[in-house]
This record gives structure tokens, sequence and C-alpha cells, in this order.
């Protein structure tokens, strides 16, 4: 995917630490020290016991493809040269769900079960957004 | 007392169903004051009787909407609300009328949306002004707004039960067969499986024909009590039932649904309005159920009891859904059929619901109608609002 143009990411305080992460090329799953929930997005406070005391797991970053959508037709024009294009629901072997992409595969290939693992987008120094890819059989062993 | 026969709707009004290219002169004032001029005059009472609002706020207005129109049609309104919970508000703002009416609030609300919408505009909301979870951990990502959240579903719901596309292809059929008979449907084309399937691919496994037309339009309905209907002209349509539900995740895609995918909210919807109805789905003559796109007909469906989870699109497949078959399901064509005008898809299922329950239905009637429910969906799946009515009140007590 190219970069050219598409919505960045605003650093806010509730995310900072995720995207200081994701630039280093890491990729965090906030974690409740109260009751031990995780929970993707990161937010203020634990979406289950309401807790503000919350930390962070780093996420092996292999997942499963959840589902997903071949986009042939882009809402913003930004995403226009992208097309076909997957966007997808990936579940974290830590067991959340994220929105994402799944890239350097033909999109015919991408289905529902799909071993797959983060890679992160370089955008700028400090920002780097993390996108999935097909796990390679080399990775497995 | 409660809800259950204690409110009627005595009147509904409905504006031209048209493309954007075709709406010059139109407005979203024009669009809303001409839907509810139409059912106040339907419900054959003074404007001064409505002393109740609540509309659809147009994408592109002010959150004072309500006050905004209240005024422009110089309303003496002691009870009112804007309502965003996307496709559920109308149901809901019906559900909640009938509430205030009962509990002394006001005697009689309009309920009104509509609007004229640019739909490259809906893409610029969805992208530059998303709050920003939304924007940093989805709009990123290049969702096609709601269009890639419901292809989502429907991928998930082919891959867990086995289900094929001329099945879900067969729920357009259905809706164009209505609105090619249906007066103020925009898609007047029948169109059959093979020619939803021949459509486009847009966010696969959705095709072009599976998804809403954008379009221009509004809808209004009024509510009374039962007392003050049945002092009119009009058959009163009660409202018997009515219930809510919330899921937690799929109203923004970020959040990613912790639960199933392929169930949603109308379950537990349906069941409070089943509850408070003292009716189930066997009672019912036809179901008029928010259908942006193929796949919430078919989970619609089983939700509220046609089917076992994942039998929605064999039962699709397998059952006469049009006006006078098994089981009538939007008989006025649906958004499918009809176009989708924001605002005025929130109320169009309700509108088509009242219509048939006053005989009114013309070539598409159904025959005998006495019980019929409404469903509202918003967000994707994620928020549900189910009403029953009826045009008579069912013996069994006042729940
Ligand atoms: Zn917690």
């Amino acid at each position: 995917m190219t970069a050219e143009g598409k919505p960045v990411p605003d650093i806010l305080p509730d995310t900072r630490e995720y995207w200081e992460a994701a630039s280093r090329g890491e990729l965090l799953v906030q974690t409740c020290c109260s009751c031990g929930s995780k929970q993707y997005f990161p937010r203020l406070l634990c979406h289950r016991c309401l807790s503000e005391d919350l930390g962070w797991t780093k996420s092996s970053g292999m997942g499963t493809v959840y589902s997903y959508t071949v986009i042939h037709q882009a809402a913003h024009q930004t995403f226009a040269p992208d097309v076909p294009y997957v966007y997808a629901i990936i579940e974290l072997d830590e067991g959340v769900r994220m929105i994402s992409n799944v890239v350097n595969t033909d999109v015919s290939k991408v289905h529902i079960g799909m071993k797959v693992k983060v890679f992160f987008h370089r955008l700028s120094d400090t920002i780097s957004i993390p996108r999935f890819e097909p796990v390679q059989q080399a990775d497995t062993e | 007392m409660g809800i259950r026969g204690s409110c009627a709707v005595i009147g509904y009004g409905e504006t031209q169903f048209a493309k954007l290219k075709d709406s010059a002169g139109r407005t979203n004032y024009s669009e809303q004051c001409l839907a509810a001029k139409a059912a106040i005059a339907d419900a054959g009472i003074d404007k001064d009787e409505i002393d109740g609002l609540i509309s659809i706020v147009p994408l592109d207005q002010k959150s004072s909407w309500t006050m905004d129109l209240s005024e422009y049609l110089q309303l003496n309104v002691k009870f009112m609300d804007n309502m965003y919970f996307g496709g559920a508000s109308g149901n809901a703002a019906i559900l909640y009328s009938a509430a205030a009416i009962q509990a002394g609030l006001c005697s009689t609300v309009l309920l009104v949306g509509g609007s004229v919408l640019d739909t490259s505009m809906v893409y610029e909301f969805g992208m530059e002004d998303s709050i920003p979870f939304e924007h940093d951990f989805d709009t990123i990502y290049g969702p096609m707004i709601d269009n890639s959240a419901y292809a989502l579903i429907k991928q998930r719901y082919m891959y867990e039960f086995g289900a094929r596309q001329e099945q879900f292809a067969k729920v357009v059929q259905n809706a164009r067969y209505h609105a090619a008979r249906f007066p103020n449907a925009l898609l007047k084309k029948e169109v059959h499986v093979e020619d939803v399937l021949a459509s486009r691919m847009i966010c696969d496994p959705l095709h072009l024909f599976e998804i809403v037309m954008p379009c221009t339009g509004a809808c209004a309905l009024i509510l009374t009590s039962a007392e003050r209907a049945r002092e009119l002209a009009n058959p009163p349509v009660y409202l018997l039932g009515g219930g809510q539900a919330i899921d937690r995740g799929m109203w923004h895609p970020a959040y990613g649904r912790s639960g199933s995918l392929t169930t949603s909210p109308v379950r537990e919807a349906a069941r409070q309005a089943y509850a408070m109805a003292g009716l189930g789905i066997k009672d019912m003559d036809f179901l008029q159920l928010y259908d942006c796109y193929t796949i919430t007909v078919v989970i619609s469906l089983e939700d509220v009891g046609c089917c076992e989870n994942g039998k929605g699109a064999e039962f699709v497949e397998k059952t006469d859904l049009t006006y006078n078959g098994e089981l009538p399901v939007n008989t006025d064509g649906g958004q499918l059929g009809r176009g989708q005008s924001y605002g005025g898809g929130h109320f169009v299922h309700a509108v088509e619901a009242v219509r048939q329950l006053m005989g009114r239905a013309g070539d598409l009637q159904v025959p005998d109608a006495r019980f019929g429910l409404v469903n509202g969906n918003g967000g994707s799946m994620a928020n549900e609002c189910t009403l029953i009515f009826g045009n008579e009140v069912p013996k069994g007590g006042v729940l």
C-alpha cells in the first residue's frame, strides 16, 4: 500500500505508548492490572471492570484472519491506487481482534483462518502502522 | 398500564424518493416539512394538536436540528428529541414517544426523518471527521464505511454456514419484485438472482445490487393515544410491543466485536417486543426488516425467530417472501428496492407496516393483515429496535 495522502493516526494521551511501540516494531495489547482482561484499542480505562490501572502485553504479532473483505472500490481517493485490497478483522493469538489490512499476497489467496503475522509500515520517524502478511512456512518451523 | 395497545399511529406521509441528480430545489427542510405535512393531512388533525416531535438529524445539519425544525414549522411542543442510533432510530423514536404519551408528557408526537444527501459527503465524514479512535484504529486501513463492515459479517456468515451467493441474491429479487409494483420506489426494474450475481463486486462478497442506493426522500408518522386514535378517520394501528438491544462492538468496527459476528441484538430486541405484545413469530402476517444489505435481512430473519442461526439464507431460498406468499417481507421493496434516504430510511419500514395494517397497500396488500413486525438496525448490526404493530389489540390483558 502506498502512504500518499492517507490518513495518519494522531498520537493521543491514551494511545501514545501504543504508537511509540509500533514505531519500534512492537505491537502492544492493553491489559488490565486489576482483572487481567485485554483490550484493543488502548483506552483510558478497562472495558470490563473500569479500572484505570492498565498495563501492556507485548503481542507475538501472530494472528488469524477472522473475517475480511476485498475492497474493489475505495471510499476515499487516497486508497484508490490500492484496489483491490484486503480490509480484515485479525484475531491476535493474545485473543483480541483488530482491524487491519492483509498485504504482500494475492488478494484471492486470503481466507478466513489464514495465519498472518504483523509487520510495520513506516510512514515517518514517529508513526508506523501495523499491517499483516501471510505467515511463510519458514516462520512456523 | 404498559405501552401495549396504549398508542396508535394515525397517519403517515412520504416525499418522492429520488436520485441526488434529480433532487434540484429540494433541501433537508423541504423533505422533512413536506413529509410532516402529508402525515398531518393523512391523520386528519390540526397541526396545533402536535405537542411532541422527534426528528432524525440530517448528516450535514447541527445537533440542534429538532429545535430548528420545530421553529420552522412553528410547532408548540413540550416533548422533543433527536435520535442518533443509525437505522434503529426510527423505531426507537416511536417506542420512546409511546412511553412519553403513556406517561402523560405529551399527547401527539410527530416523527420525521429524511434528507437530501450528497453521498460523497458521507465518505468525507467517514475519512476526515471520524472520531479519534475510529480514525486511528479503523480509517487508516481504508474501510469503505458501512459496505466493508457488512462485508465482514457476510464473509464470516458464508464461512460458518456454507451459505451461497444465490441465496443472498434472492433477498434482492424479492425487494425488487415489490419495488417494481410500489409507486414511490426508486428502483423500478425487476431483477433476478442471476442479475444480482452479475452485478459488480464492490466489497467482496457484497455485490452492487446487495447494497442500498442512497437517495433523497423523507418519511413521517404521527403517534397518539389509542383513545384519540379511535376518534379519527384512519383505522388506528396500535403499537403492541417494542424492544431494544445493543451489542458491544460493531457500531464502530474498530472495536472488532469480541463475540459472534453472525448473530445480532435483533434476537433480544425481538424477544422483548414479542413478550410485551403477547405474540410470537407465528402471529406475524408480515415482516418489515431493515435492509441496508442482504446479510442484514438474512440474520434478522433468524433472530426474529423464523429459523435457527445459520439457516437464514436457506430460509430465504425456500420461502415465498412476496406480499401474498408464505411470509411477506419488505412489501414496499424495502430500502434495497426503494432506495435509502438518510433519515427517511429510519421510518420507511414502520410506514409500510402501517400502510399494510390500514389496508392501504393497494396491489401489494397482504391479505387479512392483522399483525406485523418492524425491525430497525443501526451500526453494523450493533443496535436494534423491534416493534410489533396490529390493527387490533388482541385479548390477553394489558401487560
Ligand atoms: Zn479490568
